[in-house]
């Protein structure tokens, strides 16, 4: 198809009105941004636009013949949902061009109060596969901002398999983890990446060791901030982009000033417009990639553009790090919970309420363990980390005929990524369990809730990587087939009971267990040691870890596609909040990262304290010291995660 | 019309530049700007000073005290306003505040020691005991510390911390005096970007933390008493008008200094500390978040 001017938006971010006039002068197409209310840019309330100005910037953009998005991408809390509606309305009235969601509530609202304006999806909705964009154009998706790790042929797919419009991050700061999937500064520090208010741990400095030895391994390596992406930029690369058909050419920068903004957006303009022009004639810039390189903020990188990235993609040395958000801290230690203002409020629990105890183990050991110990549901398969195997349809097989012994049900779970291969690999391991028959299946995201659906006639659970926080996502959910919803791993204490009053769809809670802080898809060790892992496998079964300077050590676990999983340095542990927690229809212990005798010790005691607490509510009474037995055995010193906090912000 | 550079350190100090160019409007006085941010990167800031130079810039606009290092070393004659740097003497900057002496004037940050302690008295009476918290590589900070330290005297007992590296926070759980009533930080960036770190350890043993940085605020301090960058931008406008406009030679134009700090609440960290925040101190208040 013939290029035109229309072929290609340069859209670009806007956080005053002094960046709106200007980014529209320097040839910006469309524009972004968000208002006082729910959006990512939360730390800096002077960079965002209050109801009136957002209506004034409608006019002067229409005015000028640009267009504008606001962006809702923000998750919700239940008591955030009354708000979101009356911001929705309000919306409606001054009609942006678009609106850009994360939330999946938001979904369900537009619908209910019939709102006209088209919907962009969030790079916080971590699309990276087709299945989830039929999903979403079923729910009025018009574009998506596809997840960061995509290359320029996975987008040319995209649109070729579901004619979806397909925005891309090409310009400015980058996430190293998968989009929607960090969760550490929000469990850390109850200040959610998710939610705008991310303090970019990614950024602290580390030091690679040996778990097991704790030997430092990169004392010649390249540099501390082993985490700390460089900046997109695609300059260099624009007859790609625009060929991949890639429709709007998206700058990042909410909170950069005028100054900032001009130069990026004048660069690009000058740039696609000389290519739309004259395409086989067009050249770089060489003086305008001058300018843009000597005003850089960080070095930069074409990051999963044009393929993975290797170490060149990561600023090492710090040195051009523009400012630091947070610095390493202790992870939260299991008396250090938030007190609970509501405690003496009375939970009641019907007589017949008998929760489930789930868990999910990486060997046959361990699913033989946690059978023996009172197990009702037991997860397997989806990410093996290396050196666990994977699972094979003949170790389901067996692994049924175990669970059916104890009567216990098998649930087989899927990856948290799934691009094409996985997506392909579940489409067939699906079909082969419709044979099998386990007890079901769970997902991870909407494009592997879709192919389940499409394949199988399983019950279908959905994963915390769904990030549910209210009811009207866990709705959308079960309207899409979910049985069971998990709530997010960053909701806290008083968010989850909540969601639990709200929900019509039955809720699983991770009480116990590793919990993964990010989910990259580069290679850490292999950065930092410099070796190729295709030629060194067995490096990849070996358990390399992150030391902070706080002394805290997480763990890198890498599955068998090669992701990295990040985990935190202190297990989750809610056992002495049980009783406060009631009312929910499953609780998991994920304990994919240990070993057999421990799942057996773990599932024992979280049988007996359930069986106890269903027994006698009223009377039941937590023992201290059993968590504390628990604590002895563990690989890892055993804390509350976002249960910290009153809030998660 | 006038040709001004405007030279800054880091988006904080987006409201200083905001000030200078409103005030510059309300004075009437046209001029087009030459804007240059280092975003964050100190070692930038000749580079972008010499670049106004070559730009004949008739005034520069210098936000922080780098920025102001930076274009007060340029070998032109540009006259040079700064703010907010904190102490424009010991930084070498003017002679004296009265009478800079040389090509560099502007609107120093500092708020009073004093007032700061009087602001903490008012805000915890019952406060005994106050850690103070900073970094040693920071001249500015040193020079707060010791203002504050000279200011306290006998009104509270004082515990000072220093970090010597800004990975030094991390280990705050093992140096943080667990005895005292609040957390006093004196200004400077190391402290003020990783705000977030020390409330988390602060938070940890039911410590409010009193700021110098009005936007760690509303990260989870509890209150600030802080010069507002708007109005300092402002009074630089007024002095760039003296220079430009009127003529005045920058010598004889004294450092300004606030005389109207304004006093910053959060509400939200009072509430979860069990804190009951003063009336006389809210009706105060420039702005109490929520």
């Amino acid at each position: 198809m013939l290029l035109t001017r229309k072929s290609v938006e340069l859209l670009a971010p806007v956080g005053t009105w002094e960046v709106l006039e200007v980014a529209i002068a320097a040839g910006a197409d469309a524009v972004y941004l968000g208002g006082k209310r729910f959006n990512m840019r939360m730390h800096r309330t002077d960079t965002n636009f209050d109801d009136k100005m957002l209506k004034q910037a409608i006019e002067y953009a229409h005015a000028h013949n640009v267009k504008l998005y606001i962006t809702i991408n923000n998750l919700l809390s239940d008591r955030e949902i009354e708000p979101m509606r009356d911001y929705l309305t309000y919306l409606e009235t001054i009609q942006p061009d678009a609106l850009l969601v994360q939330d999946l509530a938001v979904l369900e609202l537009v619908k209910e109060l019939h709102i006209t304006i088209p919907l962009h999806t969030s790079v916080m909705m971590n699309t990276h596969n087709e299945h989830a964009i039929h999903k979403l154009k079923e729910y009025g998706i018009t574009r998506i901002v596809v997840g960061r790790e995509m290359t320029l042929p996975q987008l040319s797919l995209f649109r070729e398999r579901t004619g979806i419009e397909v925005e891309y991050f090409m310009h400015g700061d980058m996430c190293i983890s998968q989009s929607g999937q960090c969760y550490h500064s929000g469990i850390l520090f109850g200040q959610s990446g998710n939610r705008g208010r991310c303090l970019k741990p990614c950024r602290w400095a580390f030091k690679l060791i040996d778990e097991d030895t704790k030997e430092v391994l990169d004392e010649n390596g390249p540099g501390p901030y082993k985490l700390a992406l460089k900046d997109m930029c695609m300059y260099r690369n624009i007859p790609e982009l625009i060929q991949a058909g890639v429709h709007s050419f998206k700058i990042e920068g909410r909170m950069r000033t005028a100054a900032f903004v001009e130069r990026i957006v004048k660069t690009y303009r000058k740039a696609i417009d000389s290519y739309i022009a004259d395409p086989a004639g067009y050249v770089t810039n060489e003086a305008d990639w001058q300018d843009l390189y000597e005003n850089r903020s960080r070095d930069f990188s074409t990051c999963f553009a044009l393929g993975k990235p290797d170490a060149s993609a990561i600023g090492f040395t710090g040195e051009r790090e523009p400012r630091f958000f947070s610095q390493a801290v202790k992870e939260a230690s299991i008396d250090s919970m938030v007190t609970m203002k509501d405690t003496k409020q009375a939970i009641t629990i019907a007589d017949t309420y008998k929760p489930k105890l789930s868990v999910r183990v990486a060997d046959m050991a361990s699913l033989k363990s946690a059978c023996e110990n009172g197990a009702s549901v037991v997860y397997v398969g989806g990410e093996a980390f290396k050196p666990h195997k994977t699972w094979t349809l003949d170790d389901i097989k067996e692994a049924l005929i175990i669970t059916k012994k104890y009567n216990a049900k098998l649930i087989i779970t899927t990856p948290r990524a799934t691009m094409e291969r996985e997506c392909s690999e579940l489409e067939q391991l699906f079909t082969a369990l419709n044979k099998i028959k386990p007890d079901g299946v769970m997902v991870s995201n909407m494009g592997s809730l879709n192919l389940a659906k499409k394949f199988t006639s399983l019950p279908i659970q959905t994963d915390f990587s769904f990030n549910t926080f209210n009811h009207l996502a866990a709705k959308l959910l079960k309207d899409n087939g979910s049985v069971m919803a998990t709530t997010s791993l960053e909701a806290t204490y008083t968010q989850i009971k909540e969601l639990l009053s709200t929900s019509q769809l039955p809720i699983e809670i991770i009480v116990h267990g590793s919990i993964e802080a990010m989910l990259l898809d580069h290679n850490l060790p292999a950065m930092s040691l410099d070796y190729n892992p295709l030629e060194n496998p067995d490096m990849c079964n070996k358990h390399f870890a992150l030391l902070d300077t706080a002394n805290e050590i997480h763990p890198i676990r890498i599955d068998q596609y090669g992701r990295n999983h990040i985990l935190f340095a202190k297990d989750l542990c809610l056992l002495p909040y049980l009783a406060n927690l009631a009312g929910a229809a499953s609780y998991r212990i994920e304990a994919q990262h240990y070993t057999p005798e421990l799942v057996s010790i773990l599932t024992k005691t979280y049988r007996e304290e359930l069986d106890k607490l269903t027994t006698d509510f009223q009377t039941y009474q937590y023992d201290k010291t059993i968590a504390e037995k628990i604590a002895k055995v563990s690989p890892r010193e055993l804390g509350v995660g976002a249960f910290r906090y009153r809030i998660s912000r | 019309m006038f040709h001004i550079g405007i030279l800054q350190l880091t988006q904080n100090l987006d409201d200083a530049v905001r000030g200078f160019k409103q005030g510059l409007k309300e004075l009437a006085v046209e001029a087009d700007f030459h804007y240059f941010n280092a975003d964050g990167n100190v070692s930038e800031l000749p580079k972008l000073a010499q670049k106004l130079a070559d730009l004949k810039v008739d005034l520069i606009f210098a936000c922080s005290t780098p920025a102001a290092k930076a274009a007060g070393n340029l070998v032109v004659d540009i006259p040079v306003l700064f703010t907010p740097v904190f102490d424009p003497i010991s930084v070498n900057l003017v002679d004296s505040l009265e009478l800079p002496g040389g090509k560099l004037t502007g609107m120093s940050g500092m708020v009073n020691a004093e007032d700061k302690v009087n602001f903490i008295q008012e805000l915890l009476p019952n406060a005994k005991k106050l850690g103070m918290l900073y970094y040693t590589e920071d001249s500015n900070s040193l020079i707060e510390a010791n203002n504050f330290r000279n200011a306290v005297s006998d009104k509270f007992t004082l515990s000072e911390l220093t970090i010597k590296c800004k990975e030094d926070i991390s280990l705050l759980a093992e140096t943080l005096p667990q005895d005292i009533d609040a957390l006093f930080l004196p200004i400077g960036r190391i402290i003020e970007e990783n705000f977030a770190s020390i409330a988390y350890y602060a938070d940890a043993i039911d410590v409010p933390i009193i700021t110098s940085h009005a936007p760690n605020v509303v990260l989870g301090s509890l209150g600030a008493l802080v010069a507002n960058h708007v109005t300092l931008g402002k009074a630089c406008a007024k002095q760039a008008h003296q220079i430009l406009v009127e003529g005045k030679d920058v010598k004889t134009i004294s450092v300004g200094i606030t005389d109207k700090p304004e006093i910053l609440l959060n509400a939200f960290v009072a509430d979860n500390l069990g804190i009951e925040i003063p009336d006389s101190l809210l009706a105060k208040a420039t702005e109490v978040y929520e």
